[in-house]
């Protein structure tokens, strides 16, 4: 072979075949996706167990868009995840089958992928596989059971077929609820959102206008001379969460045993982890309205001046928040750098779409 | 043949980089971590629990310590010169789930790291993110590794370290002052020797036991405070308590 031949790819996969151990070459599944993953993120660790298939995601998004996953076929993930609203759904609490009220705000999909510590906002699953179990069974959301979808999409006159292409089964009674799981997980792996207007001033592609700098500066607490929002210790980028799980001071409690929703202490046990909630990604926050776990806030403006007050105090309120002494003028540049998070281009991405609707 | 030559040597690099570290050059390995104990005084440091009194008649509870260690390495002898056998690149140590003074005496661990079995004459670490690391961003690193997260972007830093909890500043049993003392910058970072024999046979594992004082990092030795009704936070590479903090790093960490 001619030296120049030799591609920056095909020395790596030297490299890398000269110490893969003899039959330990990794397989890669027919029809393999390779996620586009954005170059300011932190790498992507997927899952051995459930490699990325075209196959795979598009059986997850017809999963995610049926009702077939519901009790009496009325309801989808989607039901309580709309792409236009970044996989949210506008209501203060979820509501499930029946009209029937939920526990919590209904979360954001959008880069998913990258929660490696927790999902829910308490952190309960590790896995978006364990995760896409919990909601069929809920009765406060799709209020169904796994046996029966297991029946009616082994009886599906194409799901055993679309089972078959993203995992190979060639029996229907291989059709069982962790395979619908993993590609449930694997739609929502693929649902990342890097495309929105602070991304393009990333790399250059635009500017901000001096509101939306004006706004970043103080939610990064970038200058001296404008107030700090104290905004990105927690909603850190690249994903504007580092998936930590805080009390923001939403509930005042003499004791941790006093909040109205344990939250994250109800995964862990632990007291002091009463209270916390996951910090939420800011992505396509603009989108995402109501705020915080129980929807308590309307709007961005209600959010920050929760912020700006300080919070109420319980013994494990974060340090971080504290009074902000924002104006006026800082809230509204806050907001406008806010709305640069917003990712048209993930909201309105057809592959992300309801295929039902195609 | 310059092209040719250049192909050759990335290649070569490519090879030794996928293949590094797997061989042995010194024939018998061990494992060997770092444990780290942390204090306040005299009394373990521990989360919410424990009211910790300070100067001018100032306490705190704490809420979380954590702190970044980098560069590890073991000393040893070969003919009179001290060489340094690299162990760990970089580790992240969090307190943040240490309740009981139970838990503060088992101490955090460092991820375990490979060295060749053999006897040591001391320790040398960075606290905090050496400035080769420190030049790196979360994006080069997998999610989960030590540096893919608390990242300063506009300081073009890691947090080495982060000291946050509660004031009582009157004092009335009243808490509510926040403390959130953030330290990072190469300027900020601090090299650490310690000298001491360890010895480690083959597949043994090799537990060397640190402990840091945070009332070192707080209070130098000859007085000095940060004073927290005048200063109760610290996001920035150059105030003054965040230098004052990193210089007293060294007298706040010791081989025990």
């Amino acid at each position: 072979m001619a030296w120049k031949a030799l591609s920056p790819a095909l020395l790596i996969m030297a490299a890398v075949a000269a110490c893969t151990p003899e039959g330990a070459e990794p397989e890669q599944p027919e029809n393999s996706y390779q996620l586009a993953e954005p170059a300011h993120f932190q790498r992507l660790v997927l899952p051995e167990g459930n490699p990325l298939t075209e196959a795979g995601i598009e059986l997850g998004r017809r999963l995610f868009y049926d009702p077939i996953l519901s009790a009496d076929s009325s309801l989808s993930c989607s039901g309580c995840h709309l792409q236009k609203l970044a996989f949210t759904d506008g209501r203060a609490i979820a509501v499930g089958l029946g009209q029937r009220q939920g526990r919590r705000n209904s979360l954001s999909l959008a880069n998913t992928a990258y929660y490696f510590k927790g999902l829910f906002w308490d952190g309960r699953v590790m896995s978006l596989e364990e995760q896409a179990l919990l909601p069929v069974e809920d009765p406060n959301e799709l209020g169904h059971d796994w046996a029966a979808v297991e029946r009616a999409l082994r009886r599906h006159p194409s799901y055993p077929t679309l089972f078959g292409e993203a995992f190979g089964i060639t029996d229907t009674a291989e059709l069982t609820r962790e395979l619908a799981a993993r590609a449930l997980a694997q739609f929502e792996r693929s649902l990342i959102s890097a495309g929105a207007r602070y991304d393009q001033v990333l790399r250059a592609e635009a500017q901000f206008t001096p509101s939306e700098k004006r706004g970043r500066d103080i939610f990064f607490d970038a200058s001296e001379e404008l107030p700090m929002g104290e905004c990105s210790h927690c909603h850190t980028p690249p994903l504007f969460t580092d998936l930590s799980y805080l009390n923001n001071g939403l509930d005042q409690a003499a004791e941790p045993e006093g909040f109205p929703d344990p939250g994250r202490g109800a995964a862990t046990g632990q007291r002091y982890d009463n209270g916390r909630f996951r910090a939420p990604s800011l992505r396509n926050v603009a989108l995402t309205a109501p705020y915080m776990h129980d929807g308590r806030f309307k709007t961005l403006e209600e959010v920050i001046e929760h912020y700006n007050q300080g919070g109420h105090y319980a013994e494990n309120v974060d340090p971080k928040i504290r009074q902000l002494h924002l104006s006026r003028q800082d809230k509204a540049d806050l907001i406008a750098f806010l709305q640069t998070l917003t990712d048209s281009s993930f909201v309105n991405n057809p592959k992300h779409a309801n295929p039902f609707l195609q | 043949m310059k092209q040719l030559l250049f192909a050759s040597a990335l290649l070569s690099t490519l090879l030794f980089a996928a293949c590094g570290d797997k061989e042995n050059p010194d024939g018998d390995m061990a494992e060997m971590a770092l444990n780290f104990t942390a204090s306040y005084g005299g009394s373990p440091l521990v989360m919410f629990e424990r009211t910790y009194g300070y100067e001018a008649d100032m306490d705190f509870k704490m809420q979380l310590f954590q702190f970044y260690i980098s560069d590890v390495r073991l000393l040893r002898q070969n003919n009179g010169v001290t060489e340094e056998v690299p162990a760990l690149d970089v580790d992240l140590i969090n307190f943040a789930g240490v309740y009981t003074d139970a838990d503060a005496a088992k101490g955090i661990s460092t991820e375990t790291a490979t060295i060749p079995a053999g006897a040591y004459t001391g320790l040398r670490f960075g606290f905090g993110v050496s400035p080769q690391l420190n030049a790196t961003i979360p994006p080069d690193y997998p999610l989960g590794h030590p540096l893919a997260e608390n990242y300063w972007e506009d300081a073009k830093s890691y947090i080495f370290f982060k000291v946050e909890g509660n004031a009582d500043l009157e004092p009335d049993g009243d808490f509510s002052d926040k403390l959130t003392f953030h330290v990072g910058g190469d300027n900020n970072y601090r090299e650490l020797t310690f000298q001491q024999n360890f010895s480690v046979e083959k597949n043994g594992r090799l537990e060397i036991p640190l402990a840091i004082d945070l009332r070192k990092i707080l209070i130098a030795a000859d007085g000095e405070y940060v004073d927290f009704r005048q200063v109760k936070q610290s996001h920035s590479n150059t105030s003054p308590a965040a230098v004052f903090m990193a210089e007293n790093v060294p007298q706040a960490v010791e081989l025990r």
